[in-house]
């Protein structure tokens, strides 16, 4: 799957791992897929649930076995 | 009766005007309160002339300006 | 539109994560432009509240300097501004507090002559009545309702306080409630009274609530609803308030159709 777009959180912690996906999704348009790398801990923990309560689909979840995961993210997809 | 003044029950004996019913609460400085009655405005000059009935709500809202202005 | 940067996004992370605010939010009140008429016990705490939330023009009128006295709630101003220019204290604290604020200060009393002028100097988006006399208070609703701003109305003493909020075409205004000014001495002042400080931080900063609503646009605002508070009792309520069709100002049939200064102002030693 193609994403519309990337974001990297790795150099950052909870809640701006949130914050900086937050307002990124909000400038794609609904049904466009947003790619995150993101560490594991506290962000895969705490993302992929604050998405879903925002109405975000989590598409796909991977393990990169690197210490990060890569989430795949439609926006508004759960509304 | 049984009114309600500033969301506090109040019991009355006999029926009161506006006028009568700033006295028996002790209202501060009546000429300046502002009167509702069940939602609406009551007019300065007709204090006198309307009585409450039992379950009626009445509101004093009071100037209140803060400062220290002299 | 402003993009956010790193910085912001950190400064403003923990309301940007509210469904309500968001990144979109966030820009709309960076956009926004709020005028605090007063900075006292009220507009003190409105002041730093909307500078921390990030409302990127704030204009603050006050003719004042910071006296002893105002210490002891208005805290937008320390211990070494006695003396000061309460504009420039405000300013300073605000600039300190958040960077991202432009400050426009008017070192004025708001008077029929020059209150269109202020508000319309940046037009501002929502203005907060923080003034502390009634012919002021009437002045600025007036205004509002002339020119068709929104404002948050607010008054304190004692152990409390109450607010109304106006927007146009929607809400009753302060007038609907309180036909007139009294007459001068006839409602006693903190300063006769006395009011506990804090008071002002409560009332002052549901003002600042109220316009960080309105700019977002989200919630329900107190028109229609003065808001009254009992410290003491620790009641708050909240009293519907109809439109006053009788109103002077924005009734059916309505008499005032300029500003009035309802007073001459008091000659102030302190200037």
């Amino acid at each position: 799957m193609n994403a519309d777009e990337f974001l990297d959180i790795t150099d950052v912690v909870c809640p701006m791992t949130f914050v900086k996906t937050k307002v990124v999704l909000e400038d794609l348009d609904d049904g466009q897929i947003l790619e995150l790398r993101l560490n594991d801990g506290e962000p895969i923990q705490n993302l992929p649930r604050s998405l879903k309560d925002d109405g975000h689909k989590i598409l796909e979840l991977a393990n990169n076995d690197d210490g990060t995961f890569t989430i795949l993210v439609e926006k508004g997809g759960l509304t | 009766m049984v009114i309600k003044v500033n969301g506090e029950n109040l019991n009355l004996e006999k029926s009161l005007n506006i006028a009568e019913l700033l006295m028996a609460v002790k209202a501060a400085q009546p000429e300046y309160v502002t009167v509702q009655l069940n939602g609406e405005f009551v007019e300065r000059d007709d204090f006198p002339k309307v009585f409450v009935n039992d379950g009626d709500e009445i509101e004093f809202l009071y100037f209140m300006g803060g400062g220290q202005r002299d | 539109m402003i993009k956010l940067a790193n910085e912001q996004l950190e400064r403003y992370s923990r309301q940007i994560i509210l469904s309500q605010v968001g990144g979109k939010g966030q820009k709309k009140i960076l956009s926004s432009k709020v005028l605090i008429i007063g900075t006292g016990g009220l507009g003190s705490p409105a002041a730093m509240y909307l500078a921390a939330a990030g409302v990127g023009h704030i204009g603050l009128v006050d003719y004042d300097t910071v006296d002893l006295s105002n210490l002891q709630r208005q805290i937008i101003h320390q211990t070494c501004d006695v003396g000061r220019a309460k504009i420039e204290s405000g300013r300073e604290t605000i600039n300190a507090l958040n960077p991202d604020v432009q400050v426009h200060t008017y070192d004025e009393q708001v008077t029929a002559a020059n209150i269109r002028d202020i508000i319309g100097d940046l037009d501002y988006d929502f203005i907060i009545d923080g003034t502390d006399n009634f012919p002021a208070k009437f002045l600025i609703n007036d205004a509002c309702v002339l020119m068709r701003k929104p404002f948050s109305h607010a008054g304190i003493i004692r152990f409390q306080g109450q607010t109304i909020t106006y927007v146009p075409g929607e809400s009753p205004c302060y007038r609907c409630v309180f036909n007139e000014p009294p007459p001068k001495d006839a409602v006693p002042t903190c300063r006769q009274a006395g009011v506990l400080g804090v008071m002002g931080g409560v009332i002052g900063t549901i003002q600042a609530t109220e316009a960080l609503k309105y700019i977002l646009g989200v919630g329900e605002l107190l028109t229609g609803y003065l808001l009254t508070y009992d410290a003491l009792t620790m009641t708050f309520r909240k009293i519907r308030v109809p439109h006053n069709r009788r109103c002077k100002i924005c009734g059916e049939q309505p008499t005032i159709t300029e500003l009035v200064d309802y007073e001459q102002p008091t000659c102030d030693f302190k200037r």
